[in-house]
């Protein structure tokens, strides 16, 4: 062929942080709304000894941003880490109002209703969007952010710091549903859906951006009888997460007629760390902020020379999640979770 | 014998693969064309009007009517994209065929979907080719259209894909979003084929010299056209070939077993950034809340085709013509 379509497929994207040959620990901020799969991915991060886990800031989303906190430093308690500082996010989108909280999935708790008792640590000082612009300034090029819940923190960063974006080293991004319906409607995905304004600032903001969305997570379950395996094993948080588990598997049933869990959270924890277990397309994601596709992201997979510019001309590619090696992803989070 | 052939009109704006879809239909047996309304889209629409009476002249088809359609969308817009850099200035791949002898009928495209749709009861089948205002006029002036007409057939949205005139829309569907989401939501029974199924169905260099060797008449004209429209996609697409939209979309009324189809409830987004967007809810997933799919009729889109099967249908009815 003799003309050039941007060829956008790439087998990886980013660094390995784990399989690295490096011996100093990545540094990793978890952007968070516990959540139960947000739990379970926080709990994998503390099982892994090649991270070092600057801090955990909050948002909105399966629970109030409130809520995301208290949750946050409990996670930190059970970890062994009380001394992880937990900075809280903003508690509505950018464009405020109430935000959409999904406790009908995670329980009123977050946490599959277990009603854990409070923490004793407090929350650090500072906003979860100060907290990230002072970590990514202090270690410019080092910090990776791994982004579980809607991207209004990371979008107030963004704006805090016009350097932010060069300087953190990837976000990894859960949230969209790429060429796929969405959860929340037939368009939107939940993250997404809780502030389409943020995601679409942090989607064209030049960072080096990674994104796992439902397309790929919903293809990572966890059967009744992994649950079973995980309940009988002597996995250091086994018996908490398989307590958590039961509220929300008993909504998967219900909404998806699943007999088991979506792993979001965890699996775009593992494409963090083991991006090999991943293949990436690259494109320009825009996300409508709009009308009855408001949420929706729209990735444009260079196939075609357009015409004319349009809203997705001259922004950065990001990394989309294009395929998952299903059984060694699921395999990796098995093994985490059953870790003494 | 086979049953009495369907009653179609065409909803056009020629546009060479309208020209292919014209022809073919011209061909087949299966239909009868009852008529052709005409709309912007490819060029604009007085232009559409005299490339529909030529097309008929070149067929020895004057008998059949044409009626002249909206020359703005549903929300009364005049800014319209008009693909002329596909279709070339005339819409016929430039080459500056003399003015038709013949003229519309004095009946609004509107008024005579309407009346024939009433005249030949879920007789009727509308193969729509463009942007879809007018048949959302059609639907908004008489409540018994949506139940009169057979079927509409269109050509139309991206499931699932890229659009072709940004990444979010299909330019049939971009040309007028509110008048699509009108269509798909009216109840009407729709069958939708969109440019996920259509990009499947590539006539090639060499597909394109076949015809060039055959003495058919619509084949020789065709030949004459294409060199623009196969210039576009292959400065676009970096493709050595041409998509087939319209003929393919054509055929769903002719022979709908080329096809495979899903069905489900599609919406049409009419603002921001994805103005243009279709998306199908085909309830595979339940909600937990009231969505703006819910409690809506649902339509047929198309999912697969016998791409082979298509291709070589149209050269056969084209080159033995």
């Amino acid at each position: 062929m003799d003309c050039a379509v941007a060829n956008a497929n790439s087998h990886a994207a980013g660094d390995d942080v784990v399989s690295g040959s490096s011996a100093k620990p990545a540094k990793l901020i978890i952007d968070t709304d516990p959540g139960i799969d947000d739990s379970m991915a926080i709990l994998m991060a503390f099982q892994t000894p090649e991270l070092e886990i600057l801090g955990l800031t909050t948002t909105f989303g399966n629970v109030t941003t409130e809520d995301a906190t208290r949750n946050a430093l409990i996670l930190c308690e059970i970890a062994g880490c009380p001394d992880v500082p937990v900075a809280e996010g903003s508690p509505e989108p950018l464009k405020g109002g109430m935000p959409r909280v999904a406790d009908f999935i995670h329980g009123t708790d977050g946490m599959g209703n277990i009603f854990l008792s409070p923490p004793k640590a407090k929350k650090c000082d500072k906003k979860a969007s100060e907290f990230l612009v002072d970590k990514v300034s202090e270690y410019p090029g080092e910090v990776s952010i791994l982004a579980l819940g809607p991207l209004t923190n990371l979008a107030l960063a963004i704006k805090r710091d016009s350097s932010f974006a060069s300087k953190v080293k990837n976000i990894v991004v859960l949230g969209g549903a790429f060429f796929a319906l969405g959860n929340v409607n037939p368009a939107a995905e939940a993250n997404i859906y809780g502030d389409p304004e943020a995601a679409d600032v942090v989607f064209t903001s030049g960072a080096n951006i990674v994104v796992v969305g439902i397309n790929i997570t919903t293809q990572v379950k966890m059967t009744d009888d992994d649950m079973i395996e995980l309940r009988q094993s002597k996995g250091k948080y086994a018996q908490l997460l398989s307590g958590m588990c039961k509220f929300y598997r008993d909504w998967h049933v219900k909404s998806d007629g699943v007999h088991g869990i979506f792993l979001h959270d965890p699996v775009s924890f593992v494409a963090l760390v083991r991006p090999d277990l991943f293949t990436f397309k690259k494109g320009v994601v825009r996300v409508e902020t709009q009308g009855v596709c408001m949420g929706h992201t729209l990735m444009d997979q260079g196939l075609k020379r357009w015409n004319a510019s349009n809203p997705w001309t001259g922004y950065s590619p990001v990394s989309v999640a294009w395929t998952v090696k299903v059984d060694e992803v699921l395999s990796y989070i098995k093994k985490l979770l059953m870790k003494p | 014998m086979a049953a009495e052939p369907k009653k179609i009109i065409i909803d056009t704006d020629p546009g060479i693969d309208d020209a292919m879809a014209i022809f073919l239909a011209l061909r087949s047996p299966e239909v009868e064309v009852i008529g052709l309304t005409t709309i912007y889209g490819n060029v604009y629409t007085t232009l559409a009007t005299r490339n529909a009476l030529h097309l008929l002249e070149i067929a020895g088809r004057t008998d059949i009517p044409v009626a002249e359609g909206s020359h703005v969308t549903i929300t009364q817009g005049t800014k319209l994209r008009i693909a002329d850099f596909v279709h070339g200035a005339d819409g016929l791949g430039n080459q500056n065929f003399p003015p038709p002898k013949g003229n519309p009928i004095e009946q609004s495209a509107v008024d005579f979907l309407i009346e024939q749709a009433n005249l030949y009861r879920g007789k009727v089948t509308v193969v729509a080719l463009g942007p879809l205002t007018n048949i959302a006029l059609a639907i908004q002036q008489d409540p018994a259209f949506v139940k009169n007409i057979g079927q509409i057939v269109l050509l139309g949205g991206a499931f699932a894909v890229n659009g072709n005139v940004n990444p979010a829309a299909e330019a049939n569907i971009f040309g007028d979003p509110d008048a699509a989401d009108v269509v798909f939501t009216s109840g009407a029974d729709i069958v939708a084929v969109g440019i996920n199924v259509t990009h499947q169905v590539v006539m090639t260099d060499a597909d394109r010299e076949k015809l060039a060797l055959s003495n058919g008449k619509f084949a020789q004209y065709l030949c004459k056209i294409l060199d623009v429209y196969f210039s576009y996609h292959h400065e676009a697409y970096c493709t050595r070939g041409v998509y087939l939209h319209d003929p393919t979309a054509l055929l769903v009324a002719v022979n709908p077993s080329l096809f495979t189809y899903t069905e489900g409830v599609v919406r049409v987004q009419t603002s921001g950034i994805t103005r243009g967007l279709t998306l199908l809810y085909n309830k595979q997933k339940r909600f937990e809340e009231i969505t703006e799919w819910s409690d809506k009729p649902t339509v047929k889109v198309a999912v697969t085709v016998d791409a082979p099967t298509v291709v070589k249908l149209l050269m056969d009815r084209l080159m033995n013509s």
